[in-house]
């Protein structure tokens, strides 16, 4: 078959979209037809064949034993099923692996496949270093849930088939029982606002904190205060304009200002990333952390590493949501085998396994879509805030 | 004929000594080489980012005083020792000790001291109360990071002193002090302290550089506002925009100079601590450190309880102890043996990799140490320390950058063979400090007599000064095989994270923040150069007794 084909079936599945209106299991069986008409395609099952033999070094974080646990299953999976070997370069910060991609310049590469989003994504795709056409030469691509998912993005980068969504975040806090006022009877999804923050601070002195921007648990913080502190100002989503930042950002600085004199430490150190600030709650030093992962609280409470009182917590406006996503460099040397993986990892098997197990990822494919397990989502701002809001941070508080 | 072959191998020799030992000036210069265009800009740049004079000088602070403080101690604890019954056991346990990583001393003593650490809890858990957050080691400082490698360094002060004390003639200068009416304490400091601090010049800057570009301990234990400037300098060689890279190379350019003014802090703090001696002993006024120096009576007692606590901490949280801090539901502690029935089929891989590794690049290392010795004794003159030691004295972020550069220009795969070669400058450096003081005192009348016996050259060299040597070979060995395992920098950015060793897994989990499995890796690496150790000492015991003729 040529390529020629599965781009029609783009096309066709662009006109299904299109129409809207049908049935959620309809649009749920034309996705697993196309996705089953594509594993058996000439085309696909070459890749499968250049495939077999060959080894796929993936390049993921490494400070997650869940995350680890859960490649290590899939490691174990690809080898059995595809005579793929996956082994997971564990690195402390993908950006060392972009460095690296930026350094060959294109050319025979150490990484296979990369685990990235956001400006990660947007500095290789603008540099051209990633293999294109990923969601056509995928048959499980067909799955991705692009109807009630916004997975067409990344931070408002187009994802042009560059990389292929593999889970989803949404930004929450967990906190110790009754931390943080809320708004709400229910147990479960609690609202908060930047202004019970603040209350609790003033309350337990030293007991609060968020990561240090630039990490993007940190930064994410940061932007869900600027949204709930600015009303959610429509130029939060549109390009950074001097006059906007100008209008917007006070409204952050001077909550921060109220904040800091009040958290751990008194903002003289902040915990380096999510993990850390997590690690200081189990061990009582903090009363809340922040995640991306909705599902992470009841998998660690399953697992005996918070108490069962512990609270999950999302901010009034919804919770900002993004994907994090897979990519193949274009120096790759296995680039058939990375397609095989990230197939797998896109499986309705390897996903539920990634949801159920000890991960708890969401999924991001329409078959187990459970919109019941989601937050209400608040868009991401505009990619220009990013650099903003962390410079001026850094200006601000960190020296 | 015989003369063109000598002259061969003689060449052959000096190339291979010069290409190891010439590696790290060869990093610096390609790190630096100007390859991009600088602007004005990338300047401004550079110096307006909030932070970097802070940034700057906490890690000056930090990299000349660890170091010194270390000294200081050092010389307290050999002044206390040397002429004691108690200087055998330490210079037995000395090696052992020094072995323990850096990362494994600064996240154990967080892991112990921190509030939320093993020791304050416990206190505290028996009467059920979490403990006050003041009185922790705080879990991102200054503190923290000075704390722990003063600590650390103190055994390498302690090596250095032992070899340097060997060669002079402490115990007589220490009965003049006692003729002139000197207390033997001050006649410590006033005598031999000032020798010995002009001797150890290297080794206090070797101290330094290492502290001034340390990487995964300042991001682990280092505070973050501001972060240490080899904090700062890595995003920026990591980071992949135009304007980061060229940030990354001037940031090259001041670390550079950050070591040049440690060098001059070496100086001015010389000048500074003789002269005040100096005026002690004109004045014979009373010197105050004297009744801090009986402090440390009991160093090594101290240090091998702490460096046991550290160990047990790691294994403690490996079984499951953090558990209990949650749960307060069961008293009892979980124990279970769980992460390392799981980790271990995962730890086997890096773990091989660390070993072999390890053992190629000391072997090598040491067999190059011998080398460059050997060709500085047929020449009959010794080039000075600082041309051997450059992989110590350099800071490491920026040579192995270029070394980096050089790697990704000729393609070079990534493989272990390249890692070996990047950690070959590091084990034949610290090989060459440990090796030298023992082949330049061996004494040179064996040879003659081995000679007179008709033994040629090979022989003399084969069946006296080798076998001679063994014992100080071993403890070569074993330190360049610590110094490997330990490495991290250059490990990860030549062996592109497809080389996994037992400290790039340690530092990628550590990032996540999971002590207990931290633990397990943490355990593996700490564990791995004693092993080495023991091997060393069990060996040269069994070799002592027939070859022992030096002591």
């Amino acid at each position: 078959m040529s390529v020629k084909h599965p781009m029609l079936l783009a096309i066709v599945m662009l006109l299904l979209v299109s129409t809207g209106g049908w049935p959620l299991a309809h649009g749920q069986e034309a996705q697993l037809a196309n996705a089953t008409k594509m594993a058996n395609s000439p085309q696909w099952q070459k890749t499968l064949n250049e495939a077999k033999g060959e080894t796929v070094y993936f390049y993921a974080w490494g400070g997650s034993k869940p995350v680890n646990d859960y490649l290590r299953w899939a490691a174990r999976e690809v080898a059995s099923r595809y005579k793929v070997r996956l082994r997971h370069v564990k690195v402390a910060d993908i950006s060392e692996a972009v460095s690296r991609l930026k350094a060959e310049s294109g050319n025979k590469s150490a990484i296979d496949l990369l685990w990235i989003n956001g400006e990660n994504f947007s500095f290789l795709k603008q540099q051209e270093l990633l293999l294109g056409n990923l969601w056509t030469g995928i048959p499980n691509a067909a799955l991705l849930a692009t109807q009630a998912l916004s997975l067409e993005n990344d931070f408002g980068v187009p994802i042009d088939g560059f990389e292929v969504p593999w889970g989803v975040g949404q930004f929450n806090i967990i906190a110790t029982n009754g931390l943080l006022a809320t708004n709400s009877l229910e147990t479960q999804n609690r609202k908060i606002t930047p202004e019970s923050i603040l209350q609790a601070a003033k309350q337990l002195p030293g007991r609060l904190s968020y990561p240090r921007p630039p990490e993007f648990h940190g930064t994410t913080f940061l932007k869900q205060l600027l949204v709930a502190l600015s009303d959610s100002d429509a130029r939060l989503f549109a390009y950074a304009s001097p006059e906007a930042q100008a209008t917007l950002l006070p409204l952050l600085w001077d909550y921060l200002d109220q904040l800091h004199p009040l958290i751990w430490q008194q903002g003289r150190a902040f915990p380096s990333s999510n993990t850390e600030q997590l690690a200081l709650l189990q061990q009582k030093t903090l009363d809340l952390t922040v995640s991306f992962n909705p599902n992470q609280l009841i998998k660690e409470q399953k697992e005996q590493r918070l108490p069962l009182s512990a609270q999950r917590l999302y901010f009034s406006q919804g919770a900002i949501t993004n994907s994090h996503n897979l990519a193949i460099p274009k120096g790759a040397q296995s680039p058939a085998a990375a397609k095989v993986v990230i197939n797998f990892l896109l499986s309705e098997q390897a996903q539920q396994q990634k949801l159920q197990g000890s991960w708890g990822d969401p999924t991001v494919i329409t078959p187990l879509l459970d919109p019941a397990s989601t937050l209400p989502s608040q868009q991401e701002l505009h990619s220009s805030w990013q650099q903003v809001i962390e410079d001026q941070w850094q200006q601000k508080y960190g020296a | 004929m015989a003369t063109k072959i000598r002259r061969l191998i003689l060449t052959a020799g000096w190339f291979i000594v010069t290409l190891v030992a010439g590696l790290p000036l060869f990093g610096i210069i390609v790190g630096l080489w100007p390859s991009v265009t600088i602007s004005w800009d990338d300047v401004s740049h550079f110096f307006a980012y909030n932070g970097l004079a802070s940034s700057i000088l906490s890690t000056l602070f930090l990299s000349l005083f660890a170091p010194l403080l270390a000294l200081y101690i050092g010389f307290m604890v050999y002044s206390q020792y040397r002429f004691n019954p108690r200087w055998q056991a330490l210079e037995k346990r000395l090696a052992p000790l020094l072995s323990l990583p850096h990362l494994a001393v600064a996240l154990g003593l967080v892991y112990l001291f921190s509030s939320g650490g093993l020791l304050w809890s416990s206190l505290w858990g028996i009467f059920g109360a979490t403990a006050p957050e003041w009185l922790g080691l705080p879990h991102k400082s200054i503190a923290t990071m000075l704390l722990a490698i003063s600590i650390k360094e103190v055994p390498f002060f302690l090596l250095i002193f032992s070899a340097l004390g060997r060669q002079l003639p402490i115990k007589n200068w220490l009965l003049q002090g006692r003729a002139l009416g000197y207390s033997e304490m001050a006649s410590w400091w006033l005598l031999v302290f000032p020798v010995l601090l002009k001797q150890s010049r290297l080794a206090l800057l070797a101290a330094m550089a290492y502290s001034l570009s340390v990487l995964d301990i300042s991001l682990l234990v280092g505070p973050n506002i501001p972060e240490l400037y080899a904090v700062v300098l890595y995003n920026w060689q990591t980071g992949f925009t135009v304007e980061e890279q060229n940030v990354a190379f001037i940031g090259n350019l001041v670390l550079i100079a950050l070591l040049s003014m440690l060098i001059a802090g070496i100086y001015l703090h010389e000048w500074w601590s003789v002269t005040t001696l100096r005026r002690h002993a004109v004045k014979r006024t009373s010197l105050k450190i004297v009744p801090i120096s009986r402090l440390f009576t009991h160093w090594l007692g101290f240090f091998s309880l702490l460096t046991l606590a550290i160990l047990v901490t790691f294994l403690v949280w490996s079984l499951g102890w953090n558990n209990q801090e949650i749960v307060q539901s069961s008293s009892a502690i979980n124990w279970s043996f769980s992460l390392w029935q799981d980790e271990w089929f995962f730890i086997q891989a890096p773990l091989i990799n660390s070993l072999y590794i390890a053992l190629c690049s000391a072997i090598i290392g040491v067999l190059t140490t011998l080398l460059a010795l050997e060709l500085q004794r047929q020449n009959k003159h010794y080039l000075p320390d600082y041309i051997w030691l450059m992989a110590i004295l350099l800071p490491q972020l920026s040579m192995v950058y270029g070394w980096q550069i050089s790697h990704t220009a000729i393609h070079g795969g990534y493989h272990s063979g390249w890692v070996i070669m990047s950690h070959l400058p590091f084990t034949f450096a610290y090989s060459y400090l440990v090796l030298r003081g023992p082949f330049q005192s061996l004494d040179r009348r064996y040879e003659l007599v081995a000679a007179s016996f008709g033994y040629n050259y090979w022989q003399q060299f084969w069946k006296i000064r080798f076998m001679l040597l063994r014992p100080a070979l071993l403890s070569a060995l074993a330190i360049a095989f610590s110094v490997s395992v330990a490495q991290y920098i250059p490990t990860l950015m030549i062996g592109a994270g497809r080389v996994t060793t037992i400290t790039t897994e340690a530092v990628a989990i550590a990032t996540g923040n999971e002590q207990s499995i931290t633990a397990i890796y943490m355990l593996v690496q700490a564990v791995l150069p004693f092993v080495a150790f023991l091997l060393a000492s069990v060996v040269s015991q069994r070799l002592r007794g027939s070859f022992d003729v030096s002591h």
